[in-house]
């Protein structure tokens, strides 16, 4: 099949780097957004030899940020070894953030306006923002703004009057025009397809196993760098099993009616939900003739992504559902079927959203209905589906997760096609906040 | 076990006014309502129930309300539910604009209501062209009519018409039980039996079995809600009734806590849906149930009507139906329909 997509020259990806991932309030307390950016990059420098190189582009950024981390990546790279010339920009699209920035970067590459390029993506929840409630906020831009202490005063008289005002706010994972939680998002959609707790916890059995035999193989020793005495992401658990991850009490979902008044199990846990991380992870791309100049290896390319958003908001689609909707679409502009994929790299923010995936791909009358295919978009070999583990046993600190998955998938397909001798491609499916999906076509290069 | 609105829910729209037979009085300028409530109060204590409820055949009106006055509160009214920062005065503004002339009939004298004690039932909107922050010519009469049985006492419809450039631009019937009232000849009815007074359309039919056996479907939002909402929107709304200020204040009345203001969490319902949905011509109708105590916690489902399986306005492109909750209860708090006209 013809592909739709105007001719351009190749952005490759050249390899990556991360700090391990540590789940929240554990390794990386007190360690900052851009602490942890940029040992990932420096990382990213070591491993490359870029010390003191001017590269195009740094583009990254996180979802949870401090208001002085405003210029976040530039800050991190003008404390890292590249070239101080080096200029970058901060992004964000909630979870989608490192793979968007990694759309970003590859796009300047192909157009010929950059040679090379960084994306990535950091987040904290150990140092996450604290914010002011609204009323004190009001009081405390007002007293700033204000001529003369007499004013100033008069503009913080009322906080004297109101010690609850003085309560921080903290961030959480709610979406501000529903008020439910991600978890309680996916719930609803999770009870709307009917998945199985079974089905959950052996996604998350699988994601365990398969990240531990990943890193035993050495699969990641050279992506990761150790960092704060940690040398492996902290929420892997290689010796759990499904008897375990059926202990664990349901966490979102509780309290859903079914049409008919009875009770729908309640089916997501801790063990099938992705828990809170910090982590920070970087990419390196570059055109292929940068690479080559420089004697670097060549991974994958990266050749195309798609992203999407759905209408969540009154019910009518799920919360995380979106890329569902732009895989069909990046396929298919590419000429390519399901069948086509070596490797499905599919964000594990609960194990059910792989599923609600998976099985409205699968769904005749949805694929018809809401995606507007002529029948059922296909199926996902389960073989083939998070090979090394992902977010369920990584962990997922938002923004780094996309990064996490472009550097393992550039990895797979580079080995795959070594093996074959003929081309390999990933898929990978990030689904974010705000009823986003961002989705992106890996090929070994 | 889906809420629908029928069509003619805010009864005639074809903007009448009031009945033919009542006086319409021309006041100044809308009422304050601090003092209507204490004349409230005071009145209520003698409108004790009795066998002969006669409404008023009297209308308030008040031409040439001053709208660009209104601009701050407008916006506060905005901050408070939710609507997004415009210059249009959303249906919900409106009925709170309106609010102080229609208090004002309740308060006279002759009303055979008391007005501390009065439960709202239900209120029905409909918006048939935008009213702007500074348009001239802006008139509001209220007038209450159609007192009729409730198993519970009388209900009393109070109407309210707002008219911009001459032309009817809102009508709100909002619908009040006054418990232990009777009407002469009635004995006591449930409410919406057969019978077609003009909101039994207004309210929302669930389908089946009673309300016993509603079944809260999949949400779509939750709100928690802090003590504080009912002082705020009392302070937009000028509802400053005590059962929504404090504990001690519904306690005089008989509620464990303070509850929020059923048209705060209408019109926060509305908001949600959000002007871009309902354009510039709009149905809004609410029914409420059990008083939503604060703080509290409410599940919504504010669904497009054509996945609610309900049939709004017949000939409406579109339209919502919206349920709420108490979290994690089959407690139903309120339930009604946005629907473009």
């Amino acid at each position: 099949m013809a592909s739709s997509i105007p001719t351009t020259r190749e952005a490759v990806i050249i390899g990556g780097n991360r700090i391990p991932f540590s789940r929240a309030g554990k390794k990386y307390v007190r360690t900052s957004n851009q602490d942890m950016f940029t040992a990932a990059l420096e990382g990213l420098v070591a491993r490359f030899g870029l010390q003191n190189e001017l590269l195009g582009e740094v583009v990254g950024g996180a979802v949870l940020k401090n208001s002085r981390d405003f210029n976040l990546i530039r800050e991190s790279v003008l404390g890292s070894s590249l070239a101080p010339a080096t200029p970058a920009y901060d992004l964000q699209q909630a979870c989608g953030t490192g793979l968007e920035a990694a759309i970003a970067v590859t796009n300047k590459i192909k157009l010929g306006q950059i040679e090379s390029a960084v994306a990535g993506g950091t987040d904290t929840i150990s140092d996450a923002p604290i914010a002011v409630g609204d009323k004190l906020r009001r009081a405390l831009l007002q007293a700033s703004h204000a001529r003369g202490t007499g004013d100033r005063v008069k503009a913080l008289l009322p906080v004297l009057g109101h010690p609850k005002w003085l309560a921080p706010e903290t961030p959480d994972t709610g979406e501000p025009r529903t008020g439910l939680s991600m978890g309680e998002h996916q719930a609803i959609t999770t009870a709307k397809w009917g998945i199985t707790r079974e089905a959950q916890d052996e996604i998350a059995l699988k994601s365990h196993q398969n990240l531990y035999r990943a890193w035993e193989e050495g699969f990641f020793d050279d992506l990761v760098t150790p960092f704060r005495g940690l040398s492996r992401d902290d929420n892997l658990r290689g010796d759990t099993s499904a008897e375990k991850l059926a202990t664990l009490k349901p966490v979102f979902g509780r309290g859903l009616t079914g049409e008919d008044g009875s009770p729908l199990p309640a089916t997501m846990t801790a063990g099938n939900s992705t828990p809170l991380t910090d982590g920070a992870s970087t990419v390196l791309f570059g055109s292929r003739d940068w690479a080559e100049e420089r004697d670097l290896p060549v991974l994958a390319k990266f050749v195309d992504a798609e992203t999407a958003g759905v209408d969540f908001v009154h019910g009518h689609e799920g919360l995380l559902m979106a890329p569902v909707a732009a895989v069909p679409r990046l396929l298919t502009r590419n000429g390519l079927t399901l069948e086509d994929i070596d490797f499905f790299e599919i964000h594990e923010a609960f194990a059910a959203t792989v599923l609600t995936t998976l099985a409205a791909w699968e769904d005749e009358d949805y694929c018809r209905d809401e995606l507007g295919l002529a029948g059922a978009f296909g199926k996902v070999d389960r073989d083939k589906l998070n090979v090394n583990g992902s977010s369920l046993a990584a962990g997922h600190p938002f923004a780094a997760t996309g990064g996490r998955i472009l550097a393992t998938a550039a990895k797979l397909v580079h080995a795959k096609a070594a093996e074959t001798g003929t081309p390999a491609r990933a898929l990978i499916s990030v689904c974010a906040a705000g009823g986003l999906g961002v989705t992106a076509l890996v090929e070994s290069a | 076990m889906i809420a629908v609105t029928g069509a003619g829910g805010v009864g005639s729209v074809a903007g009448a006014g009031a009945p033919p037979s009542y006086a319409v009085t021309e006041l100044a300028e809308l009422p304050a309502l601090g003092g209507l409530y204490a004349r409230g109060a005071v009145g209520s204590v003698a409108k004790r129930p009795r066998a002969d409820v006669a409404l008023p055949p009297a209308a308030y009106r008040v031409t040439d309300v001053d709208t660009t006055g209104t601009g701050p509160r407008l916006a506060a009214y905005q901050r408070v539910v939710g609507e997004p920062a415009s210059d249009v005065l959303s249906a919900g503004f409106l009925h709170v604009l309106a609010f102080p002339l229609a208090t004002a009939v309740m308060v006279r004298p002759d009303f055979p209501l008391g007005l501390l004690g009065m439960v709202h039932l239900r209120n029905a909107v409909r918006v048939l062209r935008p009213v702007r922050l500074g348009d001239d010519g802006v008139e509001v009469t209220a007038w209450a009519e159609n007192a009729r049985a409730h198993r519970r006492g009388v209900q009393v419809d109070l109407v309210a018409e707002i008219l911009a450039a001459g032309e009817l631009a809102y009508r709100g019937v909002s619908t009040y039980l006054a418990k232990g009232f009777t009407l002469p000849g009635v004995g006591a009815a449930e409410p919406g039996r057969p019978g077609g007074s003009a909101d039994d359309g207004a309210r929302p039919r669930t389908s089946g079995a009673g309300r016993d056996s509603w079944v809260p479907p999949l949400p779509t939002a939750r709100w928690r809600l802090g003590k504080d909402i009912g002082p705020a929107y009392g302070a937009v709304s000028g509802d400053r009734n005590p059962i929504h200020l404090s504990s001690l204040g519904a306690k005089a009345f008989g509620f464990p806590r303070a509850i929020a203001h059923g048209m705060y969490t209408a019109a926060r319902a509305l908001a949600e849906v959000g002007p871009a949905r309902r354009g510039d011509a709009y149905e809004w109708t609410a029914e409420f149930f059990k008083p939503v105590l604060l703080p509290g916690s409410v599940d919504l489902a504010i669904r497009y009507a054509s996945d609610a399986g309900a049939d709004v306005l017949p000939g409406s492109a579109g339209g919502f139906v919206y349920d709420g909750w108490r979290t994690g209860r089959a407690v139903r708090h309120l339930a009604g329909a946005v629907a473009p006209l």
